[in-house]
Protein backbone atom coordinates (compact mmCIF):
# COMPACT_ATOMS: atom_id res chain seq x y z
CA UNK A 1 0.00 0.00 0.00
CA UNK A 2 1.10 3.72 -0.77
CA UNK A 3 0.21 6.43 1.29
CA UNK A 4 -1.13 9.38 -0.34
CA UNK A 5 -2.98 12.58 -0.21
CA UNK A 6 -5.23 14.66 -2.90
CA UNK A 7 -8.06 17.04 -2.97
CA UNK A 8 -11.05 15.73 -4.19
CA UNK A 9 -13.91 18.20 -4.61
CA UNK A 10 -12.36 20.92 -2.71
CA UNK A 11 -11.53 18.10 0.37
CA UNK A 12 -8.53 16.93 1.31
CA UNK A 13 -8.22 12.96 1.65
CA UNK A 14 -5.13 11.12 2.71
CA UNK A 15 -5.54 7.60 1.63
CA UNK A 16 -4.16 4.69 1.61
CA UNK A 17 -3.92 2.91 -1.83
CA UNK A 18 -2.80 -0.12 -3.39
CA UNK A 19 -0.32 0.20 -5.93
CA UNK A 20 -2.06 -1.03 -8.83
CA UNK A 21 -5.32 1.05 -8.52
CA UNK A 22 -6.28 3.22 -11.04
CA UNK A 23 -7.81 6.68 -10.10
CA UNK A 24 -11.26 5.84 -11.53
CA UNK A 25 -11.34 2.84 -8.79
CA UNK A 26 -10.07 5.17 -5.90
CA UNK A 27 -13.26 7.30 -6.56
CA UNK A 28 -15.57 5.02 -7.04
CA UNK A 29 -14.49 2.32 -4.89
CA UNK A 30 -12.94 4.19 -1.90
CA UNK A 31 -14.28 7.47 -2.05
CA UNK A 32 -17.81 6.64 -3.35
CA UNK A 33 -17.66 9.03 -5.77
CA UNK A 34 -19.96 6.63 -8.23
CA UNK A 35 -20.75 9.80 -10.74
CA UNK A 36 -17.61 8.79 -12.44
CA UNK A 37 -18.68 5.67 -14.61
CA UNK A 38 -16.73 3.51 -16.26
CA UNK A 39 -17.20 2.57 -20.04
CA UNK A 40 -14.49 1.26 -22.43
CA UNK A 41 -11.34 1.29 -19.61
CA UNK A 42 -9.21 2.16 -22.35
CA UNK A 43 -9.41 5.50 -22.79
CA UNK A 44 -12.12 5.56 -25.69
CA UNK A 45 -15.58 6.29 -24.10
CA UNK A 46 -14.68 9.17 -22.21
CA UNK A 47 -17.44 8.15 -19.66
CA UNK A 48 -14.76 8.44 -16.89
CA UNK A 49 -13.43 11.69 -17.91
CA UNK A 50 -12.79 14.27 -14.51
CA UNK A 51 -10.93 17.62 -13.86
CA UNK A 52 -7.48 17.01 -12.85
CA UNK A 53 -5.44 20.03 -12.15
CA UNK A 54 -7.24 21.75 -14.40
CA UNK A 55 -7.51 19.77 -17.34
CA UNK A 56 -9.62 16.65 -18.04
CA UNK A 57 -8.25 13.39 -18.56
CA UNK A 58 -9.51 9.62 -18.67
CA UNK A 59 -9.88 8.34 -15.12
CA UNK A 60 -9.00 5.28 -16.24
CA UNK A 61 -5.82 5.71 -17.64
CA UNK A 62 -4.27 7.30 -14.54
CA UNK A 63 -2.86 5.26 -11.23
CA UNK A 64 -4.46 6.31 -8.39
CA UNK A 65 -0.77 6.92 -6.76
CA UNK A 66 -0.21 10.16 -9.25
CA UNK A 67 -3.11 11.77 -8.25
CA UNK A 68 -0.58 12.05 -5.01
CA UNK A 69 -0.89 16.42 -4.63
CA UNK A 70 -3.52 16.64 -7.15
CA UNK A 71 -6.64 18.79 -7.23
CA UNK A 72 -9.36 16.86 -8.57
CA UNK A 73 -13.14 17.68 -9.57
CA UNK A 74 -15.73 15.29 -10.22
CA UNK A 75 -19.12 15.57 -11.26
CA UNK A 76 -20.20 15.43 -7.27
CA UNK A 77 -18.13 18.76 -6.64
CA UNK A 78 -20.13 20.30 -9.59
CA UNK A 79 -23.03 21.10 -7.26
CA UNK A 80 -22.77 24.24 -5.05
CA UNK A 81 -24.57 24.26 -2.05
CA UNK A 82 -27.27 22.80 -3.20
CA UNK A 83 -27.70 23.74 -6.29
CA UNK A 84 -26.50 22.21 -9.37
CA UNK A 85 -24.24 23.86 -12.03
CA UNK A 86 -25.53 25.31 -14.78
CA UNK A 87 -24.09 23.47 -16.99
CA UNK A 88 -26.17 20.45 -15.88
CA UNK A 89 -29.29 22.49 -15.61
CA UNK A 90 -28.92 23.75 -19.56
CA UNK A 91 -28.34 19.78 -19.88
CA UNK A 92 -31.46 18.85 -18.34
CA UNK A 93 -33.43 21.84 -19.68
CA UNK A 94 -32.90 21.18 -23.61
CA UNK A 95 -33.46 17.35 -22.95
CA UNK A 96 -29.49 16.51 -24.09
CA UNK A 97 -29.66 13.46 -21.16
CA UNK A 98 -31.01 10.47 -21.76
CA UNK A 99 -29.84 7.13 -20.24
CA UNK A 100 -27.00 9.60 -18.44
CA UNK A 101 -24.25 7.55 -18.94
CA UNK A 102 -22.28 9.50 -20.47
CA UNK A 103 -22.95 12.65 -19.00
CA UNK A 104 -21.06 13.53 -16.26
CA UNK A 105 -17.93 13.15 -18.33
CA UNK A 106 -19.91 15.37 -21.07
CA UNK A 107 -20.55 18.00 -18.47
CA UNK A 108 -17.38 18.19 -17.25
CA UNK A 109 -15.68 18.06 -21.05
CA UNK A 110 -18.14 21.13 -21.25
CA UNK A 111 -16.81 22.63 -18.04
CA UNK A 112 -13.15 22.26 -18.63
CA UNK A 113 -13.97 24.18 -22.78
CA UNK A 114 -15.77 26.67 -21.06
CA UNK A 115 -12.95 27.74 -18.69
CA UNK A 116 -10.58 27.84 -21.10
CA UNK A 117 -12.75 29.52 -23.79
CA UNK A 118 -16.01 31.28 -22.50
CA UNK A 119 -17.38 31.61 -26.42
CA UNK A 120 -16.70 28.31 -28.44
CA UNK A 121 -17.91 28.31 -32.08
CA UNK A 122 -20.34 25.44 -32.25
CA UNK A 123 -16.96 23.64 -34.09
CA UNK A 124 -15.09 24.42 -31.29
CA UNK A 125 -17.85 22.73 -28.59
CA UNK A 126 -17.99 19.49 -31.00
CA UNK A 127 -14.07 19.00 -30.98
CA UNK A 128 -14.21 19.71 -27.00
CA UNK A 129 -16.82 17.51 -26.16
CA UNK A 130 -14.91 15.07 -29.12
CA UNK A 131 -13.36 12.43 -26.38
CA UNK A 132 -16.97 11.63 -25.25
CA UNK A 133 -19.10 9.32 -27.00
CA UNK A 134 -22.80 8.86 -26.45
CA UNK A 135 -24.84 6.15 -27.79
CA UNK A 136 -28.36 7.69 -27.33
CA UNK A 137 -28.16 10.90 -28.97
CA UNK A 138 -26.55 12.93 -31.67
CA UNK A 139 -24.32 15.30 -29.81
CA UNK A 140 -26.61 18.23 -31.40
CA UNK A 141 -28.35 18.61 -27.97
CA UNK A 142 -24.71 18.84 -26.05
CA UNK A 143 -24.09 21.37 -28.28
CA UNK A 144 -27.49 23.60 -27.48
CA UNK A 145 -27.19 22.54 -24.14
CA UNK A 146 -23.40 23.94 -24.38
CA UNK A 147 -24.68 27.41 -26.20
CA UNK A 148 -27.79 27.60 -23.53
CA UNK A 149 -25.27 26.75 -20.62
CA UNK A 150 -22.92 29.98 -22.29
CA UNK A 151 -25.73 32.56 -21.56
CA UNK A 152 -27.22 30.95 -18.42
CA UNK A 153 -23.39 31.90 -16.54
CA UNK A 154 -23.65 35.33 -18.73
CA UNK A 155 -27.17 35.79 -16.71
CA UNK A 156 -25.47 34.35 -13.61
CA UNK A 157 -22.54 37.20 -13.86
CA UNK B 1 -0.20 -8.44 -7.75
CA UNK B 2 3.37 -7.77 -9.27
CA UNK B 3 3.60 -4.14 -8.81
CA UNK B 4 5.19 -3.83 -5.22
CA UNK B 5 6.07 -0.38 -5.28
CA UNK B 6 5.68 3.06 -6.93
CA UNK B 7 7.15 6.07 -6.61
CA UNK B 8 6.50 9.56 -7.21
CA UNK B 9 9.62 11.01 -8.82
CA UNK B 10 10.51 14.27 -8.01
CA UNK B 11 13.59 15.02 -10.19
CA UNK B 12 15.51 13.25 -13.08
CA UNK B 13 18.08 12.67 -10.75
CA UNK B 14 16.17 10.26 -8.33
CA UNK B 15 14.16 8.55 -11.30
CA UNK B 16 17.59 7.83 -12.96
CA UNK B 17 19.41 6.38 -9.04
CA UNK B 18 15.88 4.21 -9.29
CA UNK B 19 16.65 2.92 -13.17
CA UNK B 20 19.76 2.34 -12.27
CA UNK B 21 18.99 0.51 -8.83
CA UNK B 22 16.25 -1.39 -10.23
CA UNK B 23 16.58 -1.66 -14.14
CA UNK B 24 14.69 -4.31 -15.70
CA UNK B 25 12.20 -4.58 -12.90
CA UNK B 26 11.42 -0.95 -13.32
CA UNK B 27 9.11 1.19 -15.63
CA UNK B 28 8.14 5.10 -15.89
CA UNK B 29 4.90 6.26 -16.42
CA UNK B 30 4.29 9.45 -17.84
CA UNK B 31 0.68 10.69 -19.31
CA UNK B 32 -0.59 6.95 -18.81
CA UNK B 33 -2.30 6.74 -22.07
CA UNK B 34 -0.14 4.05 -23.47
CA UNK B 35 0.80 2.05 -20.93
CA UNK B 36 -1.94 2.03 -18.13
CA UNK B 37 -3.76 -0.20 -20.81
CA UNK B 38 -0.69 -2.43 -20.86
CA UNK B 39 -0.87 -2.98 -17.22
CA UNK B 40 -4.42 -3.83 -16.76
CA UNK B 41 -4.16 -6.23 -19.75
CA UNK B 42 -0.89 -7.86 -17.98
CA UNK B 43 1.11 -7.57 -20.85
CA UNK B 44 3.55 -5.89 -18.75
CA UNK B 45 4.14 -7.03 -15.46
CA UNK B 46 6.80 -4.68 -13.80
CA UNK B 47 7.78 -4.48 -10.05
CA UNK B 48 8.44 -0.64 -9.94
CA UNK B 49 6.55 2.11 -11.21
CA UNK B 50 7.98 5.24 -11.05
CA UNK B 51 6.12 8.22 -11.98
CA UNK B 52 7.46 11.41 -13.97
CA UNK B 53 4.83 13.18 -15.09
CA UNK B 54 4.88 15.70 -12.38
CA UNK B 55 9.15 16.36 -12.97
CA UNK B 56 9.28 20.09 -13.84
CA UNK B 57 11.65 19.51 -15.32
CA UNK B 58 10.35 17.88 -18.42
CA UNK B 59 7.90 20.11 -18.91
CA UNK B 60 9.94 22.72 -20.75
CA UNK B 61 10.22 24.01 -23.96
CA UNK B 62 12.94 26.35 -24.81
CA UNK B 63 14.13 27.94 -27.98
CA UNK B 64 16.88 29.26 -28.85
CA UNK B 65 18.92 31.08 -31.82
CA UNK B 66 19.26 27.68 -33.75
CA UNK B 67 17.16 24.78 -32.19
CA UNK B 68 13.99 24.16 -30.54
CA UNK B 69 14.05 21.71 -27.16
CA UNK B 70 10.97 19.83 -26.17
CA UNK B 71 10.92 18.30 -22.84
CA UNK B 72 9.93 14.74 -22.82
CA UNK B 73 6.77 15.08 -20.67
CA UNK B 74 5.66 17.51 -22.87
CA UNK B 75 1.56 16.68 -23.76
CA UNK B 76 0.31 17.07 -26.96
CA UNK B 77 -1.95 19.64 -25.46
CA UNK B 78 1.16 21.96 -24.94
CA UNK B 79 2.52 21.74 -28.05
CA UNK B 80 -0.98 22.58 -29.49
CA UNK B 81 -1.29 25.96 -27.20
CA UNK B 82 2.43 26.70 -28.13
CA UNK B 83 3.03 29.79 -30.91
CA UNK B 84 6.25 28.48 -31.56
CA UNK B 85 4.62 25.36 -33.64
CA UNK B 86 2.41 27.66 -36.39
CA UNK B 87 4.14 29.09 -39.58
CA UNK B 88 6.60 26.75 -40.93
CA UNK B 89 6.21 23.98 -38.52
CA UNK B 90 2.83 23.58 -38.85
CA UNK B 91 2.95 20.01 -39.33
CA UNK B 92 4.15 19.18 -36.01
CA UNK B 93 1.05 21.10 -34.74
CA UNK B 94 -1.25 19.31 -37.06
CA UNK B 95 0.07 15.82 -35.96
CA UNK B 96 -0.54 16.73 -32.41
CA UNK B 97 -3.69 18.22 -32.78
CA UNK B 98 -4.99 14.91 -34.21
CA UNK B 99 -3.73 12.55 -31.72
CA UNK B 100 -6.56 11.04 -29.92
CA UNK B 101 -8.93 12.91 -27.75
CA UNK B 102 -8.80 16.08 -25.69
CA UNK B 103 -8.24 13.74 -22.57
CA UNK B 104 -5.57 12.02 -24.14
CA UNK B 105 -3.75 14.88 -25.81
CA UNK B 106 -3.67 16.61 -21.94
CA UNK B 107 -1.92 13.86 -20.83
CA UNK B 108 -0.04 11.74 -23.42
CA UNK B 109 3.82 13.34 -23.56
CA UNK B 110 5.79 13.41 -26.59
CA UNK B 111 8.34 11.33 -24.78
CA UNK B 112 5.91 8.73 -24.42
CA UNK B 113 4.69 8.57 -27.47
CA UNK B 114 8.57 7.88 -28.45
CA UNK B 115 9.36 5.57 -25.72
CA UNK B 116 6.34 3.49 -26.40
CA UNK B 117 7.75 2.63 -29.67
CA UNK B 118 4.68 2.33 -32.04
CA UNK B 119 5.15 2.36 -35.54
CA UNK B 120 2.42 4.42 -35.82
CA UNK B 121 3.08 7.09 -33.48
CA UNK B 122 2.06 10.36 -34.83
CA UNK B 123 4.66 12.49 -32.77
CA UNK B 124 7.31 10.63 -34.63
CA UNK B 125 7.43 11.15 -38.22
CA UNK B 126 7.40 15.14 -37.69
CA UNK B 127 10.07 14.85 -35.76
CA UNK B 128 12.23 12.24 -37.99
CA UNK B 129 11.75 14.52 -41.06
CA UNK B 130 13.21 17.52 -38.67
CA UNK B 131 16.18 15.94 -37.89
CA UNK B 132 15.39 15.40 -34.11
CA UNK B 133 17.81 13.48 -31.73
CA UNK B 134 16.81 12.19 -28.36
CA UNK B 135 19.08 12.98 -25.25
CA UNK B 136 18.54 10.19 -22.51
CA UNK B 137 20.34 9.65 -18.80
CA UNK B 138 21.14 6.73 -16.88
CA UNK B 139 23.66 6.46 -14.71
CA UNK B 140 25.95 5.37 -17.22
CA UNK B 141 25.72 8.53 -18.43
CA UNK B 142 24.06 10.76 -21.22
CA UNK B 143 23.61 9.66 -24.81
CA UNK B 144 22.09 11.68 -27.70
CA UNK B 145 20.85 9.62 -30.47
CA UNK B 146 19.14 10.62 -33.91
CA UNK B 147 15.53 9.52 -33.25
CA UNK B 148 15.39 8.07 -36.89
CA UNK B 149 17.89 5.13 -35.67
CA UNK B 150 15.97 5.24 -32.14
CA UNK B 151 13.95 1.96 -33.59
CA UNK B 152 17.24 0.15 -34.65
CA UNK B 153 19.13 1.69 -31.39
CA UNK B 154 16.59 1.08 -28.55
CA UNK B 155 16.33 2.46 -25.13
CA UNK B 156 17.76 0.18 -22.53
CA UNK B 157 16.11 -0.40 -19.18
CA UNK B 158 17.98 1.82 -17.06
CA UNK B 159 17.41 5.39 -19.45
CA UNK B 160 14.85 7.87 -19.36
CA UNK B 161 14.74 10.07 -22.45
CA UNK B 162 14.84 13.30 -21.29
CA UNK B 163 14.27 15.74 -24.47
CA UNK B 164 13.87 15.86 -28.45
CA UNK B 165 15.91 18.47 -29.69
CA UNK B 166 15.91 20.01 -33.50
CA UNK B 167 17.17 22.63 -35.53
CA UNK B 168 14.75 25.47 -36.54
CA UNK B 169 13.46 24.97 -40.13
CA UNK B 170 15.01 27.56 -42.46
CA UNK B 171 12.33 30.33 -43.64
CA UNK B 172 12.47 28.53 -47.26
CA UNK B 173 11.75 25.25 -45.11
CA UNK B 174 7.76 24.28 -44.54
CA UNK B 175 7.36 20.48 -42.43
CA UNK B 176 3.52 19.21 -43.35
CA UNK B 177 1.99 16.36 -42.09
CA UNK B 178 -1.16 14.26 -43.46
CA UNK B 179 -2.50 11.23 -41.69
CA UNK B 180 -4.72 8.83 -43.05
CA UNK B 181 -8.74 9.23 -42.63
CA UNK B 182 -11.29 11.52 -41.46
CA UNK B 183 -9.95 13.17 -37.97
CA UNK B 184 -12.37 11.29 -35.99
CA UNK B 185 -11.63 11.71 -32.83
CA UNK B 186 -10.31 8.25 -31.44
CA UNK B 187 -8.81 6.35 -34.91
CA UNK B 188 -5.22 5.40 -33.98
CA UNK B 189 -3.84 6.82 -37.13
CA UNK B 190 -2.26 3.83 -39.05
CA UNK B 191 -0.69 6.00 -41.86
CA UNK B 192 1.26 9.35 -41.70
CA UNK B 193 3.72 10.78 -43.15
CA UNK B 194 5.31 13.86 -42.52
CA UNK B 195 8.03 16.09 -44.84
CA UNK B 196 10.48 19.04 -44.47
CA UNK B 197 10.71 20.60 -47.57
CA UNK B 198 12.76 23.40 -48.48
CA UNK B 199 11.87 25.17 -51.96
CA UNK B 200 14.18 28.03 -53.72
CA UNK B 201 12.47 30.92 -55.75
CA UNK B 202 11.65 29.07 -58.77
CA UNK B 203 10.06 26.29 -57.00
CA UNK B 204 13.05 23.93 -57.18
CA UNK B 205 13.03 21.51 -53.92
CA UNK B 206 16.28 22.45 -52.60
CA UNK B 207 16.47 20.00 -49.47
CA UNK B 208 13.73 17.25 -48.46
CA UNK B 209 13.38 14.94 -45.55
CA UNK B 210 10.59 12.48 -45.35
CA UNK B 211 9.04 10.42 -42.49
CA UNK B 212 6.43 8.07 -42.30
CA UNK B 213 4.88 6.25 -39.79
CA UNK B 214 3.01 2.47 -40.17
CA UNK B 215 4.53 1.83 -43.44
CA UNK B 216 6.79 -0.51 -42.07
CA UNK B 217 8.08 -2.02 -38.64
CA UNK B 218 8.70 1.31 -37.40
CA UNK B 219 8.44 5.22 -38.30
CA UNK B 220 11.01 5.46 -40.44
CA UNK B 221 12.88 7.82 -43.63
CA UNK B 222 11.60 7.42 -47.17
CA UNK B 223 15.32 8.63 -48.73
CA UNK B 224 13.58 6.85 -52.56
CA UNK B 225 10.81 9.67 -52.50
CA UNK B 226 13.50 11.97 -51.20
CA UNK B 227 15.97 10.96 -53.72
CA UNK B 228 13.23 11.63 -56.48
CA UNK B 229 12.21 14.74 -55.14
CA UNK B 230 15.79 16.59 -55.07
CA UNK B 231 15.96 19.25 -57.33
CA UNK B 232 12.82 18.88 -59.02
CA UNK B 233 10.55 21.76 -59.73
CA UNK B 234 7.27 20.75 -57.96
CA UNK B 235 4.47 20.05 -60.03
CA UNK B 236 1.21 17.56 -60.85
CA UNK B 237 3.62 15.05 -62.53
CA UNK B 238 6.50 14.92 -59.96
CA UNK B 239 3.91 14.24 -57.28
CA UNK B 240 2.05 11.39 -58.93
CA UNK B 241 5.90 10.14 -59.77
CA UNK B 242 6.79 10.41 -56.11
CA UNK B 243 3.41 8.49 -55.00
CA UNK B 244 4.70 6.02 -57.59
CA UNK B 245 8.17 5.87 -56.06
CA UNK B 246 7.00 5.39 -52.44
CA UNK B 247 4.61 2.77 -53.80
CA UNK B 248 7.50 1.00 -55.28
CA UNK B 249 9.43 0.96 -51.83
CA UNK B 250 6.40 -0.04 -50.35
CA UNK B 251 5.91 -3.16 -52.48
CA UNK B 252 9.63 -4.19 -51.47
CA UNK B 253 9.02 -3.30 -48.10
CA UNK B 254 6.19 -5.13 -47.14
CA UNK B 255 6.19 -8.02 -49.97
CA UNK B 256 3.35 -10.53 -48.85
CA UNK B 257 1.65 -8.74 -45.93
CA UNK B 258 -1.92 -8.55 -46.14
CA UNK B 259 -2.33 -4.80 -45.64
CA UNK B 260 -0.20 -4.08 -49.07
CA UNK B 261 -2.99 -3.62 -51.27
CA UNK B 262 -4.50 -1.22 -48.91
CA UNK B 263 -1.83 1.06 -47.88
CA UNK B 264 -0.70 1.47 -51.62
CA UNK B 265 -3.89 2.97 -52.29
CA UNK B 266 -3.84 5.10 -49.15
CA UNK B 267 -0.26 6.20 -49.17
CA UNK B 268 -1.31 7.87 -52.55
CA UNK B 269 -3.78 10.38 -50.68
CA UNK B 270 -0.99 11.24 -47.59
CA UNK B 271 1.74 11.75 -49.77
CA UNK B 272 -0.29 14.35 -52.12
CA UNK B 273 -1.80 16.00 -49.58
CA UNK B 274 1.61 16.78 -47.67
CA UNK B 275 3.00 18.09 -50.95
CA UNK B 276 -0.03 20.00 -51.64
CA UNK B 277 0.28 21.65 -48.14
CA UNK B 278 3.72 22.62 -49.48
CA UNK B 279 2.52 24.22 -52.41
CA UNK B 280 -0.41 26.07 -50.94
CA UNK B 281 2.22 27.33 -47.87
CA UNK B 282 3.95 28.55 -49.63
CA UNK B 283 1.85 30.67 -52.24
CA UNK B 284 0.81 31.94 -48.93
CA UNK B 285 3.78 33.00 -47.76
CA UNK B 286 4.39 34.89 -50.70
CA UNK B 287 1.02 36.45 -50.41
CA UNK B 288 2.68 38.34 -47.04
C1 LIG C 1 -7.92 6.29 -26.90
C2 LIG C 1 -6.49 6.51 -27.31
C3 LIG C 1 -6.21 7.20 -28.49
C4 LIG C 1 -4.88 7.41 -28.88
N1 LIG C 1 -4.65 8.07 -30.06
C5 LIG C 1 -3.38 8.23 -30.48
C6 LIG C 1 -3.11 8.87 -31.73
O1 LIG C 1 -4.02 9.32 -32.44
N2 LIG C 1 -1.81 8.98 -32.12
C7 LIG C 1 -0.78 8.52 -31.35
O2 LIG C 1 0.37 8.67 -31.75
N3 LIG C 1 -1.01 7.91 -30.17
C8 LIG C 1 -2.27 7.75 -29.72
N4 LIG C 1 -2.50 7.10 -28.53
C9 LIG C 1 -1.36 6.54 -27.79
C10 LIG C 1 -0.76 7.41 -26.66
O3 LIG C 1 -1.67 8.40 -26.23
C11 LIG C 1 0.52 8.11 -27.10
O4 LIG C 1 1.45 7.17 -27.57
C12 LIG C 1 1.18 8.96 -25.99
O5 LIG C 1 2.12 9.82 -26.54
C13 LIG C 1 1.84 8.14 -24.89
O6 LIG C 1 2.43 9.03 -23.95
P1 LIG C 1 2.23 8.84 -22.38
O7 LIG C 1 2.96 9.93 -21.71
O8 LIG C 1 0.80 8.68 -22.05
O9 LIG C 1 3.00 7.44 -22.19
P2 LIG C 1 2.89 6.36 -21.03
O10 LIG C 1 1.72 5.50 -21.23
O11 LIG C 1 3.07 7.00 -19.70
O12 LIG C 1 4.22 5.53 -21.35
C14 LIG C 1 4.35 4.79 -22.55
C15 LIG C 1 5.69 4.05 -22.54
O13 LIG C 1 6.78 4.96 -22.62
C16 LIG C 1 7.65 4.84 -21.50
N5 LIG C 1 8.07 6.21 -21.18
C17 LIG C 1 7.24 7.29 -21.00
N6 LIG C 1 7.97 8.42 -20.82
C18 LIG C 1 9.28 8.04 -20.92
C19 LIG C 1 10.51 8.75 -20.82
N7 LIG C 1 10.56 10.07 -20.62
N8 LIG C 1 11.67 8.06 -20.96
C20 LIG C 1 11.65 6.72 -21.18
N9 LIG C 1 10.51 6.00 -21.28
C21 LIG C 1 9.35 6.65 -21.14
C22 LIG C 1 6.85 4.15 -20.44
O14 LIG C 1 7.66 3.40 -19.57
C23 LIG C 1 5.95 3.26 -21.27
O15 LIG C 1 6.62 2.09 -21.62
C24 LIG C 1 -3.82 6.91 -28.09
C25 LIG C 1 -4.10 6.25 -26.89
C26 LIG C 1 -5.41 6.03 -26.50
C27 LIG C 1 -5.70 5.32 -25.22
S1 LIG D 1 -13.85 4.30 -19.24
FE1 LIG D 1 -12.22 5.67 -19.37
S2 LIG D 1 -12.38 6.34 -21.39
FE2 LIG D 1 -13.87 4.78 -21.33
S1 LIG E 1 -27.26 9.79 -22.78
FE1 LIG E 1 -27.01 7.65 -22.92
S2 LIG E 1 -24.92 7.48 -23.47
FE2 LIG E 1 -25.28 9.56 -23.59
Amino acid sequence: MVNISLTVNEELFEVSVREDLRLIDLLRDELGLIGTKEGCGEGECGACTIIMDGETVNSCLVMAFQANGSNILTIEGMEKEGNIHPIQQAYIDVGAVQCGFCIPGMVLSTKALLDKNPHPSKEEIREGISGNLCRCTGYNKMIHATEKAMEYMEEGK
Amino acid sequence: MTLKEVYNGRSVEEVVGLLGEYGNGAKLISGGTDIVIELKNKKITPKILIDISKIEELKEIREDENYITLGSGVTFTEIIENPLFSGNLHGLYKACRMVGSPQIRNKGTIGGNIANGSSAADGVPPLIALGATIKTLSIEGTREIPLEDYYIDKLKSNEIIIEVKFKKPNNNQILTFAKLGLRKALAISRLSIASLIGLNEEGIIESVTIASGALGKYPMREEEVEEYLINKKIDEKIIEEAITTLQNSMDERLKGRSTLPYKRVAVSSILRENLEELIKSRIEVEAW
